[in-house]
């Protein structure tokens, strides 16, 4: 019994979340634990990672286009990847909320779906398909909404860019876990190339990871 | 002393880290899995960030990032790698910041030393400030290590990983020959910069880039010297990569950042030379 497969995945439908964002649905459904993520083979020399998700009842991929790597993925309709890798995400008790982006989108609807938190996406682009969860766009209405949520949930999960996990950990505080995005090659805890300094010392995005509690992280 | 290998194709040191990779390769296609390099004290590695990818190489400065030789020792011995020595033939990677570095841990690996089948000295990390690279740019001080640990490690067979920095091959070869030791692998990383969006990177450069230079490496040592036991590493991709490197003189060939783009790579690379020699 394998930890981790090395498998072909199939797109079965794709479409644009946002100007530069596409939701990849799989024809495979593949066993996760939300938190946990996959890398997908690109004309780069390493995989990139993606964290794994649903829409609806389908395994989805969110991407963002980056660059060329990214964009090549966005195109294709069958590609090589191996998963289901990193450290699951066992939420603390009581009920939770999913901050993300469009890049973590269907992060957030797994969440949804297998922990029943509430989901919120902030955007800063304007959001070009109809979602089930609220959404507020852009940072002036992202600050005021964290404020407003700010105690009526026993934990958030964020998945954004750095700023909007700084400033959900600041603002919120405890109870605050945040999912980090760092370069990686393996993805399995081999080639320690994902280390990021936290307050516990150096830690692997791979294996360790991507989700930490926000007290561990030097935002 | 010879060294059977079972498949020319080996893991290298490294991009493989402890064993990791097993979980995609066939045992029975894989030749020897090598360590990452075990140094005499833990290190916890650079600061990151420590990689960047292009699409034809991968830099990177880990810097060693390992436990440290004592708690490996214990480790080994209790069973932490059987699963890995119960598929494949492993090779220890010793590596240290200093030529006394270099001797202690070849003392310290002694009560395990039977579980491998070889010891690969990394005498190339490009990414620690002492010790690797820095070592070999005095001849003298190599040649006392290379003597010494071939006078701890007696009946092990020792290979010598060097680059392109800091000694020609042909001279690291002479060495190899001169101090009793086994083989040699060609090449490691070469220095490198690479810029990014929040400043630079400064690690060793390697994948598909490196083929031609490890080519000329592996070449020129092979017309030196007949009879060495040569390892090919840098930029082997597809099963055209391991042959061309087995055609100029390697007896096996080491994989590296190419598992980053493929971790079942080595099957497909073991049919490939299969497909190719039959």
């Amino acid at each position: 019994m394998h930890r981790w497969e090395n498998k072909t995945i199939h797109i079965k439908k794709r479409f644009k979340l946002t100007d530069d964002t596409y939701i990849l649905v799989l024809r495979e459904h593949i066993d996760f634990t939300p938190g946990q993520f996959i890398m997908i083979e690109n004309p780069m020399a390493t995989r990139k990672p993606f964290i794994l998700g649903y829409f609806g009842e389908d395994t989805a991929l969110a991407v963002q286009v980056k660059g060329e790597g990214t964009r090549w993925i966005v195109n294709q309709s069958v590609l090589r990847a191996h998963y289901p890798l990193g450290k699951p995400f066992i939420p603390p008790q009581g009920k939770g909320i999913a901050i993300v982006s469009p890049a973590s989108l269907t992060f957030g609807c797994s969440m949804f779906r297998i922990y029943g938190t509430d989901v919120l996406l902030g955007s800063r682009k304007e959001i070009l398909t109809d979602i089930p969860f609220p959404s507020v766009i852009g940072d002036s209405a992202f600050a005021d909404k964290i404020r407003e949520i700010k105690g009526g949930y026993d934990y958030y999960v964020v998945n954004g860019s750095r700023g909007m996990e700084k400033f959900v950990y600041d603002t919120v505080g405890e109870g605050v876990f945040v999912s980090l995005e760092e370069y990686m090659a393996c993805g399995i805890g081999a080639c320690k190339g994902c280390a990021i300094e936290t307050k516990d010392g150096i830690k692997h995005v791979c294996t360790d990871g991507p989700i930490f509690r926000g007290d561990e992280i030097w935002f | 002393m010879v060294l059977n290998l079972r498949s020319p194709l080996a893991v290298a040191s490294g991009p493989g880290g402890m064993g990791e990779y097993m979980e995609f390769i066939d045992p029975e296609t894989l030749g020897a899995y090598i360590l990452k390099t075990i140094t005499l004290h833990p290190k916890e590695g650079a600061t990151p960030p420590r990689l960047r990818a292009g699409k034809d190489f991968v830099i990177n400065r880990i810097g060693l990032e390992n436990p440290g030789i004592d708690v490996f020792v214990e480790d080994v011995a209790s069973g932490k790698y059987n699963y890995l020595f119960e598929k494949v033939p492993v090779i220890l990677s010793l590596g240290g910041d200093s030529p006394d570095e270099y001797k202690e841990i070849a003392r310290k690996s002694l009560p395990i030393i039977d579980r491998f089948i070889a010891v690969e000295y990394n005498f190339s990390c490009p990414n620690v400030e002492a010790g690797g690279l820095a070592i070999v740019s005095d001849r003298m001080v190599l040649k006392d290590i290379m003597v010494s640990v071939r006078d701890i490690l007696k009946d092990t067979f020792l290979i010598a990983k060097f680059g392109i920095e800091g000694i020609f091959v042909e001279q690291a070869s002479d060495m190899v020959k001169d101090t009793g030791w086994n083989g040699i692998t060609l090449i490691n990383t070469i220095r490198g910069i690479v810029k990014t969006p929040d400043g630079y990177i400064r690690g060793g450069i390697s994948g598909a880039v490196l083929k031609p230079i490890g080519m000329r490496a592996v070449y020129e040592v092979r017309q030196r010297h007949g009879d060495m036991f040569i390892m090919a590493s840098g930029g082997v991709y597809t099963p055209e990569d391991a042959k061309d490197y087995l055609d100029v003189g390697a007896n096996a060939v080491q994989i590296g950042s190419a598992l980053f783009k493929n971790p079942s790579i080595i099957d497909e690379l073991y049919e490939g030379l299969s497909d190719k020699s039959s």
